[in-house]
């Protein structure tokens, strides 16, 4: 085997916890059971990093079965593919005709990669590339992941490098399609990418003509008649339209969201001090564990207004977090220009 | 501090090694005779001073010897601190004599020699430590003044944190302005040059504000402002302070000692 790959190997089962060790084997599916019962989980972790590689030896289908378990560790980008409908149906996914394609365009343009496929039950290929050049051996380190679902014209990338213009070619290659291009979405999170994306969060229909508020028939509570709750109406509005706004269910998972501002400058009308022709520029970053809820919950806080921006709002119909935002004639609305 | 004297700072120094070296022995099983190799040298920085009356700045350095045989047994300085006050005389009170004031402290290194040194100071001239706490307002002020700054080299970007509090979330939010344009409102803002008022800053603040409402419905004047950053310098409410420009040294390390000397007081 490969020194580079054993070597690959005893460290990634240092890192592991020991306590995780043994899940984490059986989860790799390539020792067998016989095996993995050889293994003492209470000696010293190189001890135990040493005897799954002598394991491992004796398998050579090793490299073909590669560990695909930290996903959560990784920013996963989203790259679009655009179809081209080229006039005749295309047949069903060849996944066979796919990894050969896929293999022979990407060793074409480069001899030292490795290259492992994986299928999950929901139709989704992983791949793991780990990239070399022409004169060193594939990084096992630093390896790109791809997820394709094979039924979707979406491609999601971990970690942008300079070698993803000979990966888009590859995928193009091996699936058929005549283009791709990268989305402005970033996440850490890859199945939010994919709710975002599948359009699997609970999407909201924009209303034009406000409902008004339905009094409803609730028992008064047993309270001191003397407690007014103030502003009960504003309260009750503000929930209403984020509720219009955002849907009712949980919202996609993500991290974060950039804004690049172009726009003039202007303030209340009485701070009308900056009479420079020339844009405000600046750059505004959102971060948080989860991003949008966060957002739905700063007008019922009274921090924000009620509804919020639909810069903000936008970022899932969008399927969007990264913005370039100019000055529009007229009124400021959410023109994304970006590439 | 009671009774400091410029005269004993090789004694100082001596005593000082043993106490960071015993403290951090502490717990460890030792063996008789070995050596940490921890020297601590306390000297003064003359040149850093605001006026004539302020007191001589005093560094602290605690360096290690490599105890590996095969390297160079050389000291590298791990953890620097050092006292001074600039132009802190007009702030304080007449000081009573046998105690020498040196109000502002900054530290860079491990957080335990931090505490190490703070602990042998406090005991040994009865004074006392206390972490600086930068409140907004006094970060609004960095803001605005350290923007309005002419700095020759390529100018950063004013950068103001916020953080949101009260939501289940954690929410922070990062706005920073291009330095030119930063610059530009507060030309117009200012109205003496060499002089800010609170109203200057307010208003500075409020037009930052009032940009960032108009496009995203948020008012961040309801968010706490946390840091600060610019090309001068940036500051954080924890009392994490980056000084990035020597030319203005002075002028941050004034403002720095008049927000300690109020702490105190």
């Amino acid at each position: 085997m490969d020194e580079t790959v054993a070597e690959y190997i005893r460290r990634t089962v240092l890192k592991i916890p020991r306590c995780q060790i043994m899940e984490m084997l059986t989860m790799w599916e390539f020792l067998s059971k016989t095996q993995l019962q050889t293994i003492n989980v209470h000696q010293l972790k190189e001890r135990i990093s040493q005897a799954v590689v002598e394991l491992c030896e004796v398998i050579t289908s090793i490299v073909n079965d590669q560990i695909v378990s930290n996903s959560h560790n990784f920013v996963f980008t989203i790259s679009g593919i655009f179809s081209c409908i080229t006039g005749e149906e295309t047949d069903s996914f060849n996944l066979a005709d796919f990894k050969y394609k896929f293999k022979r365009s990407l060793r074409s343009a480069l001899k030292n990669v490795t290259i492992n496929f994986r299928e999950y039950e929901d139709n989704a290929i992983w791949i793991r590339i780990a990239w070399g050049t022409q004169y060193t051996k594939p990084n096992q380190y630093k390896a790109t992941y791809v997820v394709y679902h094979s039924q979707t014209p979406y491609v999601f990338i971990s970690s942008l490098r300079s070698s993803i213009p000979l990966l888009c070619q590859a995928l193009v290659h091996a699936s058929n399609y005549h283009d791709i291009h990268e989305m402005e979405l970033r996440s850490r999170c890859i199945d939010s990418l994919k709710d975002i994306v599948f359009k699997r969060y609970s999407q909201t229909f924009q209303t034009y003509h406000p409902r008004p508020l339905q009094e409803r028939n609730v028992a008064p509570e047993k309270v001191d008649p003397r407690i007014i709750q103030e502003n009960k109406r504003e309260k009750e509005r503000i929930q209403s339209v984020n509720q219009e706004i955002f849907g009712e269910g949980l919202q996609p998972k993500i991290e974060f969201a950039q804004y690049k501002l172009e726009t003039m400058f202007k303030g209340e009308p009485e701070m009308d001090i900056l009479t420079e022709k020339e844009p405000f520029r600046c750059v505004v970053k959102f971060s948080s564990p989860h991003l949008l809820e966060a957002l739905k919950s700063l007008a019922p806080a009274g921090m924000a207004d009620a509804p919020l921006s639909p810069l903000l709002t936008c970022i899932p119909q969008k399927a969007r977090n990264y913005f370039k935002i100019k000055e529009r004639k007229g009124i400021l609305s959410a023109s994304c220009l970006g590439p | 501090m009671y009774k400091f004297s410029y005269g004993n700072l090789k004694e100082y120094s001596r005593l000082l090694s043993a106490f960071v070296a015993a403290e951090k022995q502490k717990g460890l099983a030792v063996e008789v005779g070995n050596d940490l190799g921890i020297k601590v040298t306390l000297s003064t920085l003359l040149g850093l001073k605001g006026t004539d009356q302020d007191q001589v700045a005093v560094l602290v350095q605690i360096a290690s010897r490599s105890q590996l045989p095969f390297e160079n047994a050389e000291n590298k300085v791990v953890w620097s601190g050092w006292f001074c006050c600039i132009s802190g005389d007009d702030l304080l009170e007449s000081v009573p004599e046998d105690f020498t004031c040196l109000s502002l402290f900054l530290a860079n290194g491990a957080e335990s020699y931090t505490a190490i040194v703070g602990s042998w100071f406090q005991k040994t001239f009865d004074c006392y430590f206390s972490r600086l706490t930068i409140s907004p307002l006094n970060l609004a002020w960095m803001a605005a003044m350290w923007t309005g700054c002419k700095v020759d080299s390529h100018m950063a970007a004013t950068e103001l944190v916020f953080s949101v509090p009260c939501i289940p979330q954690s929410l922070d939010i990062s706005y920073a302005i291009h330095s030119e344009d930063a610059k530009a409102l507060w030309d117009t803002v200012q109205k003496t040059p060499g002089e800010v008022t609170q109203e200057e800053v307010n208003l500075f603040m409020d037009c930052l504000y009032s940009h960032f409402h108009r496009h995203f419905k948020i008012h961040l004047s309801a968010t706490r402002l946390v840091k600060v950053s610019t090309s001068i310098a940036s500051a954080h409410c924890d009392g994490n302070i980056k000084i990035l420009h020597s030319k203005h040294l002075i002028g941050v390390l004034t403002l720095l000692t008049e927000l300690a000397i109020s702490q105190i007081q």
